[in-house]
């Protein structure tokens, strides 16, 4: 009897610790309009692909929203606003491994690159696979695929102080 | 004229009243600031706070009371109990024992480079060092202590006023002083004179196993994980993805495979997400052949049975580390060689830091062979 009730509270446990919480992207720091995104979220967006290369050289297609669009609902400094002091401006992007990289706003900015950065929610026209997903960075002609990280939670608009 | 006088004299007063004020409230000779000294390598992305900047006074009350028995229930452990500077301020066992001789939940960390760190336990759960000190002091089963009972046991033992005056610039002794003291000591416990330091600053020649281990350590493993696969056919093993750089440390969280079905959930327990069960912060290595056992539980006895994990038995599961599978998600084993695996221990081996373990300032001041 007493070990069901061991079992029964053990399993009980590792429920309640498995009541899944809904992954988001918060978008944070200097912006006029903090966000918390979720799937349904980006879903109802505008949308966009990009393409970019795995580690073997192989390339896949992703789709989801252009950074810009998010930066644009969030109210970020884009465009003719991006000048002066705002281009001390910079992403800092963390993923739920707590790996972290950093772009200036000037680098994801159509007025002074083509590129198109998208945080992806597919891959191949499906959701990510569960140890990237549910959303990827995918920044498309980067030699090196590091900044182009997984699980990614938030999102952080912050000024260089120094 | 005269006014300006009066003016004149009015604001040196006023100057002079504030400038006692302030030598009063800080005492005639009040805590001296301590400057950290760390190995330019290491960066500055420090995790200090300005509510506890560190002075020499603080840092000597810490100290005292990180041995300070007297903080746990029945005056028989203290901080220094699970980490024992013998062993890079971690223990010998898979689970330390509380006060109360219960094990604790998982393995006692490293105090090793905190200043690096920025969320604390196995599973990042606190987010300053501060936090992070109050719960083995008053957890029910490790030293069991009320703060508020452990400043009164203090208040009760001659010296400590003066000590906290001299730390604090008065002799009021608070559970919130307590803390910034021993997190003070704590973030001096910077280890950078490992024969590994030599050979970054050039003063060490590494033996040949080392160099071999250096190499295999911190080279990327090929682009489906395996040790051999690198585009220029040098055999790496991607250690120095997760223990990165010269700190053999990035503040990562991971599921390095121990089990198909984690027993102990880590991370996700705290953030609530599928995607980090299993998840456990990534440790420094520096010192690592001192604080056997390991990982989180210490199933592991030896480093040779640490490598051996990464070596043959990566167990698969949802949330395995992405460094550790290969673009189709199968878990990849490193499967390195007898003489690999070799060199890998030197190279662990290389980051005992005999300096730091021995270093007089860091030693429990109770005991008289170490002062």
């Amino acid at each position: 009897m007493k070990k069901i009730a061991l079992s029964l509270a053990i399993v009980f446990w590792a429920s309640s610790a498995w009541a899944q919480a809904a992954a988001t992207v918060k978008v944070v720091g200097e912006v006029l309009t903090p966000l918390t995104l979720t799937a349904a979220d980006l879903a109802a967006m505008p949308r966009t692909t990009a393409s970019a290369k795995d580690k073997q050289g192989v390339s896949h297609s992703f789709s989801g929203v252009a950074i810009a669009e998010i930066f644009n609902k969030a109210g970020v400094t884009a465009g003719k606003q991006l000048r002066g002091e705002n281009l001390a401006k910079y992403l800092l992007v963390t993923c739920a491994d707590g790996y972290q990289v950093v772009f200036s706003l000037a680098e994801l900015d159509s007025s002074f690159t083509d590129r198109v950065a998208i945080l992806a929610d597919q891959e191949e026209g499906k959701p990510l696979s569960a140890s990237t997903g549910p959303f990827r960075l995918i920044v498309p002609g980067e030699k090196k695929p590091a900044r182009n990280c997984f699980q990614v939670t938030t999102l952080a608009i912050r000024f260089a102080k120094e | 004229m005269r006014g300006c006088y009066r003016t004149y004299c009015f604001v040196v007063l006023i100057g002079a009243a504030l400038f006692l004020g302030a030598a009063m409230e800080k005492g005639a000779d009040g805590p001296t600031p301590y400057t950290l000294s760390y190995p330019a390598y290491f960066g500055n992305r420090i995790n200090t706070t300005q509510d506890n900047l560190l002075t020499v006074e603080g840092i000597g009350l810490g100290r005292r009371l990180f041995y300070e028995k007297r903080l746990s229930a029945n005056n028989r452990i203290s901080c220094g109990s699970c980490h024992q500077q013998a062993h890079a301020f971690a223990d010998d066992r898979a689970f330390s024992l509380g006060f109360d001789q219960t094990p604790t939940r998982r393995n006692s960390m490293s105090l090793t480079n905190l200043l690096w760190v920025r969320h604390f336990f196995w599973d990042g759960r606190a987010s300053s060092l501060e936090v992070q000190a109050i719960t083995p002091m008053t957890d029910s089963h490790e030293m069991g202590q009320p703060l508020d009972s452990s400043v009164r046991k203090l208040q009760a033992v001659a010296g400590y006023a003066s000590l906290f005056a001299a730390a604090f610039g008065s002799d009021t002794i608070t559970a919130g002083r307590i803390i910034k003291a021993i997190t003070q000591f704590e973030r001096t416990l910077i280890s950078d004179h490992s024969p590994y330091d030599g050979y970054i600053r050039g003063e060490y020649r590494p033996t040949a196993a080392e160099l071999r281990g250096i190499a295999l350590f911190f080279t990327n493993n090929g682009p489906n994980g395996g040790v051999g696969g690198d585009a220029r056919g040098i055999r790496g093993a991607g250690c120095g993805n997760c223990h990165s750089g010269p700190k053999v440390f990035n503040e990562t969280y991971h599921n390095n495979g121990l089990d198909s079905i984690p027993p102990d959930n880590g991370r996700s327990a705290i953030t609530g997400m599928d995607y980090d069960r299993g998840r456990f912060r990534v440790v420094t290595l520096r010192n690592i052949a001192l604080t056997a056992p390991y990982m989180h539980d210490g199933r592991f006895k030896t480093l040779q049975e640490v490598i051996d994990h990464y070596s043959e038995h990566i167990r698969a599961s949802p949330t395995l580390s992405p460094s550790l599978k290969d673009t189709a998600n199968t878990p990849v084993n490193l499967r390195l060689t007898s003489e690999e695996k070799t060199d890998l221990l030197a190279f662990l081996r290389m980051l005992t830091d005999s300096v730091f373990i021995t270093d007089p300032r860091f030693a429990d001041p109770n005991d008289n062979s170490k002062k």
